[in-house]
């Protein structure tokens, strides 16, 4: 085989594999969105967050109800501890998101690419 | 106070080691839930001499032994696979078997990863399941777990659910047995073309039938995340912890693969064989 041609094959599996594992790690990422509370289950969006921002600006924060991901109707008593805790989660996710998807980044193998860390 | 618990059913056929494997799980379960297990087999003897004095199970719940006239191919990778009897027809049971007051029923492929489900046994929801899916090849054309058939009703998954003992959870599980007593009638009734019985399909049918024959879903609420599959077409290599590799099936290419790897996330390992290999080094 053409030398050309069968680096760029190897090189199209590292791709792939690459690929897959960006894949995973958007769906740990999105997994690890989910905030519990209330006995219902958020997914932090930044709409979700945008929104109750906007709440708790104009001072409704006591016993507001919020749509959960069930759309049911929840009532959160304190939406500044929701808020609060919402973000803390957000940049948890992120930050963990961040670092394995830069890690990977800097792997130069297929079998670097899947082990474990 | 009330008692939270997994259930977990195995029973073997004359290949595959559902005990085991549901050891396995017992195991896991501990780790990352925190919460006891529970064991319906009709291998009772046989589980009690793998636990060598160990008490993982907080109960163990015999029934019947069945040989099981349900049979379907199990595959082991693309190029391998093998016709076996199948016996998941006692699911419907689950309700009355539980010592639970919420109980998370889980199939004993389905290798638990981190601590997601806690958050059932806190949810206000009586009763959970997954509707959305994702098969971790992401290559494959899947429209067969978004409805029973291709004019059915929605798909639910019952690889794991969430019940708790309440009236409405009761009269889905006695319905889920009506629709198994009468498999012949209601799989024809849902268009499903398949004769084998599934549990998926029973439990899809009798959401269907509880929603007033409708699609609009507000009986089953979904449970946290997706529900991550690998098929009996793509093999598991290894677990370490929270890590999980496989191969998966490469689209078009038959008997090639692609590497693959998870970590702290859950998933359901149809490949029971590969699955039987990497925890015990079993040869097939």
């Amino acid at each position: 085989m053409d030398e050309r041609l069968e680096k760029a094959l190897d090189f199209s599996k590292y791709m792939v594999t690459m690929n897959n594992q960006k894949r995973i790690l958007r769906e740990k990422f999105n997994e690890n969105l989910l905030y519990f509370t209330e006995g219902s289950q958020f997914t932090i969006t930044k709409e979700l967050i945008t929104f109750v921002s906007m709440l708790v600006e104009r001072d409704i924060i006591a016993d507001v109800v919020l749509t959960d991901d069930n759309d049911r109707p929840v009532m959160i008593p304190n939406l500044e501890n929701f808020q609060d805790e919402l973000l803390e989660k957000y940049f948890q996710a992120s930050n963990e998101y961040f670092n394995s998807y830069t890690s990977l980044g800097k792997k130069r193998s297929v079998e670097k690419l899947i082990e474990n860390e | 106070m009330s008692k939270n618990g997994v259930l977990l059913f195995a029973r073997n056929n004359s290949v595959l080691d559902y005990v085991k494997q549901a050891i396995f799980l017992a195991g896991r379960i501990k780790t990352y839930l925190n919460i006891p297990t529970s064991i319906v087999t009709d291998s009772t003897d046989y589980l009690i001499n793998q636990l060598d004095g160990e008490s993982i199970f907080d109960e163990i719940i015999p029934i019947p032994f069945e040989d099981g006239t349900n049979k379907r191919f199990y595959f082991d990778g693309t190029l391998t696979h093998k016709r076996l009897s199948f016996k998941n027809d006692f699911r419907a049971s689950a309700y009355d078997l539980s010592p639970y007051d919420n109980t998370l029923l889980m199939d004993t492929d389905y290798i638990i990863s981190n601590s997601l489900f806690k958050s059932c046994f806190t949810s206000n929801e009586n009763i959970m399941m997954f509707k959305e899916s994702y098969d971790l090849s992401d290559t494959r054309d899947n429209t067969e777990f978004d409805f029973v058939s291709d004019c059915g009703v929605d798909f639910w998954w019952a690889t794991v659910v969430f019940f708790k003992k309440c009236e409405s959870s009761k009269i889905l599980f006695d319905l889920i047995g009506h629709v198994s007593d009468n498999w012949s009638y209601y799989r024809r009734l849902y268009q499903i073309q398949s004769p084998m019985f599934r549990n998926d399909f029973a439990f899809s049918i009798a959401i269907h039938i509880l929603n007033g024959l409708i699609g609009e879903n507000s009986c089953v609420a979904k449970l946290p995340g997706k529900h991550y599959y690998t098929i009996d077409k793509d093999l598991l290599v290894s677990i370490d912890d929270d890590y999980l590799s496989f191969l998966v099936e490469r689209k078009d290419y038959l008997g090639e693969y692609l590497a693959l790897s998870t970590k702290g996330q859950s998933v359901h390992v149809m490949n029971k064989f590969s699955l039987e290999r990497v925890l015990y080094g079993r040869t097939f």
